[in-house]
């Protein structure tokens, strides 16, 4: 897994580390069980505060991706998210929102937007196919 | 000391050298463990104000408390708990490295020999060298290895890496992230002045900008990067002209304006739309150009 960052992006520098650790984790390049880079290299590496990458850490754990175990560091939690199916969801809401406004504002038509979430689903499906076996 | 105290507070700041207000009226609060970015130009009264904090400098008017005591009546105990690397390093030319570290720690209560040795090797600094041996560039990296040491609960850092080159000023910032950061991030604070913004941008949750001895800017660094952004709209034809408050500099490109905005971005995006751009893009400003844009 590689993590990079942009500031000029206008997103939050812990925001953008989340993305990307969620991102790993979706495609199958960071498995369950495997560990994260430790806080200390990664703040070194991306020449960012600590306490950034710290931020990113704890809320990837409040959302139930990661786990600290004392003393080893971050792992990715294996399938089982803490929360119901209807808080998942309601999680997943805005995100679908803002694509159904982008789409529009793009003047793509529905057709064309359902066939493009069924590309990428299966396209990051295969990829964690692939980096299973 | 609670996380409470502020590391620093500044309250109406004034300092004149002569007829010249180098500080005029500056009031500022950094919070205990965060990363301060002190930006301004040359002149700006960044390195005055620096040395009001440490007793350096007496305040013409005004109040400064570094961790909650006054640094001219409370000197001593002030001076224990933090470090102050400046833009020139001064050492005892006779002195070698391990002297030059060994005079420093014996004036601290605490000095961290795990550190010392780490640092010393990631700089692949050698001990036996004699000071006046050294490169500007290892003479900054050895100040730094005796500020962080000492375990300080405030590092100052006044335009540390200045005349350094981009691998010297890498590893810098990357020391004060690893090595001084590593214990206690909750109360380690890092209060830099610095016009070379880029390299420390991932350092810094906020800063100042100063102009002229006074606080012009003061924001989070996320927050800044989210609310100045550059928006460019391309157009069939003319660009239009908009004279909405927000917008801090407009440029045309042929076809294309090119907006600056501060904060009211969503009713600028707003307009923009109404004038039926073929394109509309917007990203955000490094906090480099905040700094550029802030001084016009």
């Amino acid at each position: 897994m590689r993590i990079q960052v942009q500031f000029d992006l206008g997103q939050p520098v812990y925001v953008q580390i989340m993305d990307q650790v969620k991102s790993a984790a979706a495609s199958g390049a960071l498995q369950a069980g495997e560990p994260l880079p430790g806080i200390r290299p990664l703040a070194e590496q991306l020449r960012v505060n600590r306490n950034t990458v710290a931020k990113a850490y704890f809320e990837l754990e409040r959302e139930g991706v990661i786990e600290t175990r004392p003393g080893k560091g971050c792992f990715l939690r294996n399938g089982q998210s803490r929360f119901r199916k209807a808080a998942r969801t309601e999680m997943l809401l805005p995100q679908v929102d803002a694509v159904v406004v982008q789409a529009h504002h793009l003047q793509i038509p529905d057709e064309e937007v359902l066939q493009l979430l069924q590309e990428r689903l299966t396209h990051f499906q295969n990829s964690r196919e692939t980096s299973r076996s | 000391m609670t996380n409470d105290t502020p590391a620093i507070e500044i309250r109406g700041l004034v300092r004149c050298f002569g007829k010249t207000e180098a500080v005029h009226g500056l009031d500022r609060t950094v919070p205990a463990g965060s990363c301060y970015g002190f930006f301004g130009r040359n002149g700006a009264g960044k390195t005055t104000t620096i040395k009001c904090l440490l007793n350096l400098l007496k305040p013409d008017s005004g109040t400064v408390r570094v961790l909650g005591m006054d640094p001219a009546t409370q000197e001593l105990e002030v001076k224990r708990r933090i470090a102050y690397v400046p833009d020139q390093v001064a050492f005892y030319p006779w002195m070698s490295v391990r002297d030059t570290l060994d005079y420093a720690a014996s004036f601290r209560s605490k000095w961290n020999t795990d550190t010392e040795n780490s640092l010393l090797e990631r700089f692949r600094l050698d001990v036996r060298k004699p000071v006046t041996g050294l490169s500007k560039g290892q003479r900054t990296q050895l100040a730094l290895i005796g500020a962080i040491c000492a375990d300080p609960d405030l590092l100052v850092l006044d335009e540390p890496t200045s005349g350094l080159d981009p691998i010297v000023r890498r590893e810098f910032i990357e020391a004060v992230i690893g090595a001084y950061q590593d214990a206690d991030p909750g109360r380690r604070t890092v209060f830099v002045s610095t016009h070379l913004i880029t390299e420390f941008e991932g350092l810094i949750d906020r800063f100042t900008i100063v102009e002229g001895g006074k606080a012009t800017v003061c924001l989070d660094a996320d927050e800044a990067r989210s609310k100045y952004r550059r928006l460019r709209a391309r157009f069939a034809g003319e660009p239009p002209t908009l004279k909405n408050p927000g917008i801090l500099r407009q440029t045309r490109n042929g076809r294309e304006l090119v907006l600056v905005t501060n904060g009211a971005t969503e009713q600028v995006l707003a307009e923009l739309r109404d004038c039926q751009p073929e394109d509309i893009q917007s990203e955000a400003l490094s906090l480099e150009e905040i700094f550029v844009v802030a001084n016009q």
